[in-house]
């Protein structure tokens, strides 16, 4: 029993307690309710959620191909990962280059339009609809679709280039080019951070600008100290969605390679090659490792971005 | 001192002046750089469908956006393109995200009254658990899912899709439902309470009531990602009966796409149409729900 439900049974007026006199009954009446609301909830996070984390554990340390029971190898699979898997070193390189490249510009788009717009511009629920738009639709395989074809080695780009007398590559299936394709179309769909960035930029006072040009602070003076600093928390939450969904990232590099990952695994993402794993090889226990590393990998980065995040992230309270 | 004053103001109308020129000339800039930006974000998008309109030998021939005629054989073509037709696809989408929707509506916001609105023991702790499920990348459960789903005999069903939205599992919809239901007046279920009344109506009669915006929100973005979902099909689905529109153009870009771009851009065009309908009717609930989901209240 908690502090406050101790404090709250000793307010109970008196009648109560005699309709209730049991602990156990006074237990159920304050708690069943939220309970049994959460119900399904509970069903879904043991059953669906810790469940199979807990269960992902264990069989990352087996060997196990869905139809025979698993076999216990102990750290086999991690030492192989770590120290005879090239292709692990190659997909972890491929989805750090990526995260690390598509996640600060599409920032820097979503942050440097959404400053644009909020100038009172005229128009502004036009443009943001209009931005918005693709980070709606790209997530769907109809718009890697499209992607494979615009940069394909006779695809539109390079028609486009073609015009300024430029020959483009092929560039879906060049090595040196296939991955900046998918950065491309990561930062292509810079609008739901977008959205989050004005939101929040409508939320600084308006007042402390007219102050800050009244001392003769200059625009570029008012942004770096009141802009920047009062929208640390949104530029904070957006850093943490996109880089875990920038590490989640599987679609667009499915269908663009064809699920291969190819041209020479230049775009195996770490998904990719876990999803190979698991269900082309059926090596479901090494999947499970891998999948460990990758849940250890963001669990250290979003614990990273927590821990430093009191230097320079302003909180007003 | 009234010099002074007469100085200050003559100083400050030119300088307004010349303010709102520069003003004036910087808004200009900016439009034109949005309005450049714009054209480049949409042309992909253009294209693919102009393309989708031509006739088949004109597809590749130029980037302008502008059909010499159009046609609609692409899109025949295309709806009959794989050994079941696109039809058998988008029923099986849209069944698998309106039983999705259903889900996530009752149950995600079960929990959400729970968590904004009842007191119980570990309430914290549970919404912190709530949260932390938000960042965990699903691949660490996705194997034993797989088994336990496999063991069942659900695999080639919609029941790995549909059962875990039943289950809360969107811990999303949880977490914008709670935004939204803290910011209803306490009074009104703390007064309906002192009537006597139970959670259950409280919840039913008071605030799904009120709540509306926020479950239409969550409606359509369990649609959208339900639709665009590509990995849980992908693995779930393999019989071509049981198909999704975005397994059907998988298929169709592993199979005849060096033969057929423009059956591919017609679908392709198809399977966007739902979303993009929903983006251009409800696309202030779309940007509201975005927008809430970053701030705190």
């Amino acid at each position: 029993m908690t502090a406050r439900s101790i404090q709250d049974a000793n307010r109970a007026p008196t009648t109560e307690r005699a309709v209730s006199p049991s602990v156990w009954s006074q237990l159920w009446s304050r708690n069943a309710g939220g309970y049994l609301f959460l119900l399904p909830w509970f069903l879904g996070f043991f059953g669906l959620t810790l469940g199979p984390m807990i269960s992902s554990l264990y069989l990352s340390f087996t060997n196990f191909d869905l139809l025979t029971a698993p076999d216990w190898v102990g750290p086999a699979n991690y030492v192989r990962i770590f120290t005879a898997d090239p292709k692990f070193s190659t997909s972890m390189r491929v989805t750090l280059f990526f995260v690390v490249f598509s996640v600060p510009l599409k920032l820097a788009f979503a942050l440097g339009v959404a400053l644009l717009l909020n100038r009172g511009m005229k128009g502004l629920p036009l443009y943001r609809a209009v931005f918005y738009l693709p980070s709606l639709l790209g997530a769907s395989v109809a718009i890697a679709v499209l992607w494979r074809q615009l940069f394909a080695g006779d695809g539109v780009v390079n028609d486009a280039l073609a015009i300024f007398g430029i020959k483009g590559p092929a560039w879906i299936s060049n090595p040196n080019y296939s991955l900046w394709t998918l950065v491309v179309l990561s930062v292509w769909q810079f609008g739901s951070p977008m959205i989050i960035f004005l939101a929040g930029l409508r939320q600084i006072p308006v007042d402390m600008y007219e102050a800050a040009s009244l001392d003769g602070a200059s625009k570029w003076r008012q942004f770096w100290k009141i802009t920047l600093p009062l929208l640390t928390p949104v530029v904070f939450f957006n850093f943490i969605i996109q880089t875990i969904e920038a590490f989640k990232s599987f679609t667009p590099a499915f269908i663009i390679s064809g699920g291969t990952g190819n041209p020479i695994n230049s775009t195996l993402f770490y998904t990719l090659y876990l999803y190979q794993e698991a269900f082309s090889f059926f090596r479901m226990g090494y999947a499970s490792a891998l999948a460990w590393i990758l849940l250890a990998i963001v669990g250290f980065f979003t614990a990273f971005s927590f821990l430093t995040s009191k230097y320079w992230v302003h909180y007003d309270d | 001192m009234t010099t002074d004053v007469q100085r200050l103001t003559v100083v400050t109308e030119k300088q307004t002046a010349a303010v709102k020129t520069r003003k004036r000339l910087l808004s200009i800039l900016a439009h034109v750089l949005l309005i450049g930006a714009s054209i480049l974000m949409l042309y992909p998008l253009l294209w693919m469908l102009s393309a989708s309109l031509r006739p088949e030998n004109e597809i590749f021939t130029s980037t302008s956006l502008w059909p010499s005629a159009i046609s609609l054989d692409s899109y025949f073509r295309g709806w009959n393109g794989l050994r079941l037709g696109f039809g058998t696809f988008f029923i099986n989408s849209f069944t698998i995200a309106i039983l999705a929707i259903i889900g996530n509506l009752a149950t995600c916001s079960l929990a959400a009254f729970a968590f904004a609105r009842l007191e119980f023991w570990g309430r914290g702790f549970w919404f912190a658990m709530m949260l932390a499920t938000l960042m965990l990348p699903y691949q660490v459960t996705l194997i034993p899912q797989y088994v336990l789903f496999h063991n069942l005999g659900w695999v080639n069903t919609f029941l790995p899709l549909v059962v875990p939205k039943f289950l809360a599992a969107d811990g999303f919809f949880i977490f914008l439902m709670v935004q939204f239901f803290r910011g209803i007046p306490k009074e009104l279920n703390e007064a309906a309470m002192m009537d006597g009344c139970s959670p259950w109506r409280i919840y039913w009669k008071i605030l799904l009531p009120l709540s509306t915006p926020v479950l239409a929100t969550a409606a359509i973005f369990t649609f959208i990602w339900t639709w665009d979902d590509f990995f849980g099909p992908l693995i779930y689905l393999s019989d071509i009966r049981t198909y999704t529109v975005m397994l059907g153009l998988r298929t169709f870009v592993d199979s005849s796409a060096q033969s057929d771009w423009g059956g591919l851009f017609a679908m392709s065009i198809l399977s966007l149409l739902p979303i993009f309908l929903f983006f251009l009717f409800f696309q202030r609930l779309l940007i509201e729900g975005i927008a809430t989901t970053g701030m705190k209240r």
